[in-house]
């Protein structure tokens, strides 16, 4: 792996890629639907959704494992609609590893060189170098069924980076392992990634993962994508209620467009007005919309604010680090949470309180259902 | 298989011209040798110079010693499947739910599984030795000196001890599946361990019984072997009916229609397993141990009873084969009991030529049945190709007939032009590879089921094209079942007889079938050195064949069903 130059990355683009499924009950599913991407030379993208949501049909057409019934997917302007997987040089981790199990740690790492041809002295070489690269150097005459899960994690990575894909495809690699290993080999994923520049899609439904590793996240549901965006993008500008309920927990409060003027509007909500951002869609005064509002962007004080709302708390759940509070504020109950101050910072269920809203941290959606068909 | 080969659907027979050739190929032997006997039976019973006639078939129903051969047969099976189900669950439960020590286990194991092994009916001779008229129980020890041996009750006990490890092979690996965890939880909910067994375990091994019965029901209803030698007159059964109409009056039509009565409840039997059975199914066996410590079913005296009750039956088999060890070493048991080895020299003098045909025969039908198995059992799994599923049902409808069926389909459909290969070894090893080797088309599509699809996909996305990831990933993988598909090849090859018994000839014959020549003759002493004989070959056949299978499995490649139980 060392020592030679870093191939040239290449960008991914999927074109309007559709896949159907006949279903002996629903008739013809779409498990794709008219999916467009454009992933950039060296770039770390992430298929972001719940189960269903046609992320990993998606990976797979990608990967060649799959052919879309309509669309087109390139790799760096070449068509590869049509290329069989094994052509188009691509480095897959599966979810459970798919690690042959009557070969022993070097042969696996070692079987695309093999079928590349490279010469035996040379891939000696490289398996060497790939596995000292995940940490695993000295592991060559082990078998996968002797291994732990992050071990076998480990050499499924290796054997795909080993022949220096020009994409790397990953479907879901991490659910199988504990939280705490989740967390390092995540990272080293992501560090590697960046080290060797080649050009990554992810998939998985765990959000946290999501936004930790990637550069971009596409959040798809029933088949189609929602919102791509960068982490913080879809956090603080979601397109549609189920992008803000899926990234990050939010309140969807009811809401009414008072005014709008350039990008700008008003609405009213729990009583109150609100100046926000009117993000990409164009808002007429009287739609009915939902607010936006993060749990940590509600302030809590005790009451007395003065232009506060008023609220009383309903119940409470003691995280150590911060508390989550229940909170029903003008009909509508929100979550709320703040960070532990002390012993006697705790509000009572029954209390009293005062809210404020940080208007730079509400966004407006509109108010069309949740996007998913679960 | 390439994504275009999938979208495109069944076109990959016809892209393929390798594969177009094998399916062509392979359906020409399955057309000739499973399809055509079995469409020359039926014509021989139902056609009659040209005319359709139920003229066979009648007789079954007018015919009251032939009517009286159905209801035996299915009596004895019934029987046979509830007695041989029962002791299979006790041996079952001893080994899995009662904590014995490991080496206790493997030894219940290596005595049970010697019936499996051996000729079908060396229980039988064994049985005539303890309880014939010269028997050590009735005669040396109760001082009986006409004991009858023959009847229901004899040919019961002795199919029900040669199939009942067939029970336990299924019901085994059913019960070691079961989560402990749910026993556990009903326990902890407060129920007895009795409450437990009765409304948790048991129900969950319903379709493993029923499984079990049918399949012991099947057994006993093909035997042939050990009714020739234990029902004797009084108890006529329909593979000795048909045997007997077609070797003493040579009436081949009548044999033909005897042969069809069998048909119906086997096939009744097969249909109620795929269609009954196999969708009531709770547990799954993964091959995957739960890994926990089994549930620990039974109090102290209740443990104490069954291990006793499996031992006592385990030394029953032990003494039985002993009993034929000790006949074989005689000069006449029960007469005169001296030692010698004269029956051992009359098998390697007289005996030598039928030792080497079964040899050669078996050295010819285990490779090509292996090979068949696994090839049949490849496609059928993982290839589309047009009429797959009918390639799978008819590759399995030897397997799935009694033997009597298919040695007397061979009889008919081989015995004239255009095919007539009666009195060639031929026949024999086309008998074996078609009957047995489905077996192997079992063993290779299960062990394929556990392959995930991913691993093929691995290989391809590192590059390599279908025909590398056949030979690199898909192949090793299939290499057990391809050595145990040879253990059973083998096994039957030297032991069955009740399709053979029919093809045998003076050029070609099998050990078995001198055996029961000579138990016919009362030359028990040579019968029992032949039995004897078999019996070893088989071991060190199996042991070989075990120890390739231990070397072909690399650490955590998925394990096979023991070639036993296939």
């Amino acid at each position: 792996m060392s020592g030679s130059a870093k191939p040239q990355a290449i960008g991914v683009s999927v074109e309007g890629v559709t896949r159907r499924f006949a279903h002996a009950v629903k008739g013809d599913v779409f498990a794709a639907r008219d999916v467009t991407l454009d992933v950039a030379p060296g770039e770390f993208l992430t298929l972001l959704g719940p189960s269903g949501c046609g992320k990993t049909t998606t990976l797979r057409m990608i990967a060649g494992f799959e052919a879309p019934d309509a669309g087109r997917i390139a790799f760096g302007g070449q068509d590869v609609t049509r290329l069989p997987a094994n052509q188009r040089g691509i480095g897959f981790v599966f979810q459970n590893y798919a690690l042959f199990p009557h070969l022993s740690v070097a042969g696996n790492v070692a079987y695309g060189l093999r079928v590349r041809r490279v010469a035996e002295g040379e891939i000696a070489t490289a398996v060497r170098d790939v596995l000292a690269l995940v940490g695993l150097a000295g592991y060559e005459s082990q078998f996968p069924a002797q291994m732990s899960g992050g071990e076998q994690q480990r050499v499924a990575l290796a054997r795909a980076i080993v022949i220096r894909p020009r994409v790397l495809l990953f479907d879901e690699p991490l659910s199988n392992l504990d939280a705490r290993l989740r967390v390092d080999m995540r990272e080293e994923i992501r560090a590697l990634q960046r080290r060797l520049a080649i050009t990554a899609i992810y998939v998985t439904h765990d959000q946290e993962e999501a936004m930790a590793v990637s550069d971009r996240i596409a959040v798809m549901s029933g088949g189609t994508i929602v919102q791509t965006g960068s982490a913080e993008d879809l956090y603080h500008r979601p397109a549609t209620p189920f992008v803000a309920s899926f990234i990050g927990r939010a309140n969807l409060v009811p809401a009414t467009i008072v005014a709008t003027a350039g990008d700008r509007v008003t609405v009213e909500a729990l009583g109150r007005r609100f100046g926000i951002d009117a993000g990409t869609r164009a808002w007429r005064a009287g739609d009915s919309a939902r607010l936006i509002v993060r749990p940590e962007a509600v302030t809590l004080a005790r009451p007395g604010e003065p232009g506060a709302l008023q609220g009383t708390v309903a119940a409470r759940a003691f995280l150590g680090e911060k508390i989550d509070y229940a909170i029903d504020c003008a009909g509508v109950r929100l979550q709320a949470v703040r960070y532990n101050a002390g012993p006697g910072d705790l509000l009572a269920p029954g209390a009293t309180v005062a809210l404020t809203l940080a208007d730079d941290a509400l966004a407006i959606v509109a108010d069309a259902g949740m996007g998913v068909s679960r | 298989m390439t994504a275009a080969a999938r979208a495109a659907g069944g076109s990959r027979a016809r892209a393929d011209p390798a594969l177009a050739f094998t399916v062509a190929l392979l359906w020409i032997a399955i057309g000739l040798f499973v399809l055509y006997p079995i469409a020359m039976l039926l014509a021989r019973v139902f056609v009659d110079h040209g005319h359709f006639t139920l003229g066979g078939v009648a007789a079954l129903v007018t015919d009251r010693n032939q009517v009286a051969a159905f209801r035996n047969s299915l009596v004895l099976g019934a029987l046979v499947g509830l007695a041989g189900t029962l002791a299979g669950f006790g041996f079952a439960l001893a080994a899995t739910r009662c904590r014995l020590a490991p080496w206790l286990v493997r030894a219940i194991d290596v005595a049970v599984l010697l019936p499996l092994v051996s000729p079908p009916f060396t229980t039988a001779i064994g049985y005539v030795f303890s309880f014939g008229p010269r028997g050590l129980i009735t005669y040396d020890l109760l001082g009986i000196g006409n004991a009858s041996v023959y009847g229901l009750t004899s040919t019961m006990t002795a199919e029900a001890i040669t199939y009942f490890p067939i029970a336990y092979l299924t019901l085994r690996p059913m019960l070691a599946a079961i989560d402990s965890n749910i026993e556990g939880m009903a326990r902890s909910l407060g129920a007895s361990r009795l409450h437990v067994f009765r409304t948790v375990t048991l129900p969950l091994c319903t379709p493993g019984l029923a499984n079990a019965f049918l399949l012991l029901f099947a057994a006993s209803l093909a035997d042939f072997a050990t009714p020739l030698i234990l029902a004797g007159n009084t108890f006529p059964v329909l593979p000795t009916q048909a045997y007997l109409q077609i070797t003493g009056l040579f009436d081949l039509r009548g044999g033909a229609a005897l042969s069809f009565a069998l048909l119906v409840p086997a096939l009744a039997v097969f249909l109620a397993q795929r269609f009954w059975v196999g969708r009531r199914a709770f547990v799954t066996i993964t091959g995957k141990g739960a890994g926990q410590a089994p549930f620990d079913s039974f109090s102290p005296p209740a443990r104490a009873v069954l291990c006793g009750a499996c031992l006592a039956l385990t030394l029953f088999v032990v003494y039985l084969y002993a009993l034929l060890a000790y006949a074989s070493l005689v000069t006449a048991f029960g007469a005169n009991e001296t030692l010698t080895l004269r029956h051992y020299r009359v098998v390697f003098s007289e005996g030598l030529r039928v030792l080497g045909d079964t040899l050669i025969i078996a050295a010819f039908a285990t490779p090509l049945g292996g090979l068949y198995g696994v090839l049949v059992g490849y496609l059928v799994a993982k290839v589309r190709f047009r009429g797959r599923i009918a390639m799978e049902i008819a590759s399995m409808i030897n397997y799935a007939l009694p033997g009597t069926i298919v040695g007397i389909a061979y009889l008919i459909a081989f015995n004239d032009p255009p095919i007539a290969i009666t009195g060639t070894a031929l026949i024999i090893v086309a008998c074996y590879v078609f009957r047995y080797g489905a077996t192997g088309i079992r063993t290779t599509v299960a062990l394929l089921a556990q392959v995930d699809r991913s691993l093929e996909e691995a290989s391809q996305g590192l590059g390599a094209s279908d025909a590398t990831t056949f030979r690199r990933i898909t192949l090793p993988l299939v290499m057990p079942a391809f050595l145990a598909a040879l253990g059973v090849m083998f096994i039957r090859s030297m032991t069955a007889i009740s399709a053979t018994i029919f093809v045998v000839s003076i050029g070609w014959t099998l050990v078995t079938v001198k055996i029961l020549e000579n138990m016919t003759e009362l030359e028990l002493g040579v019968a029992a050195a032949f039995s004897v004989v078999v019996v070893v070959l088989v071991f060190v056949g199996v042991f070989a064949i075990g120890r390739l299978l231990r070397l072909a499995r690399a650490p955590g490649a998925p394990a096979v069903a023991g070639m036993l139980s296939a």
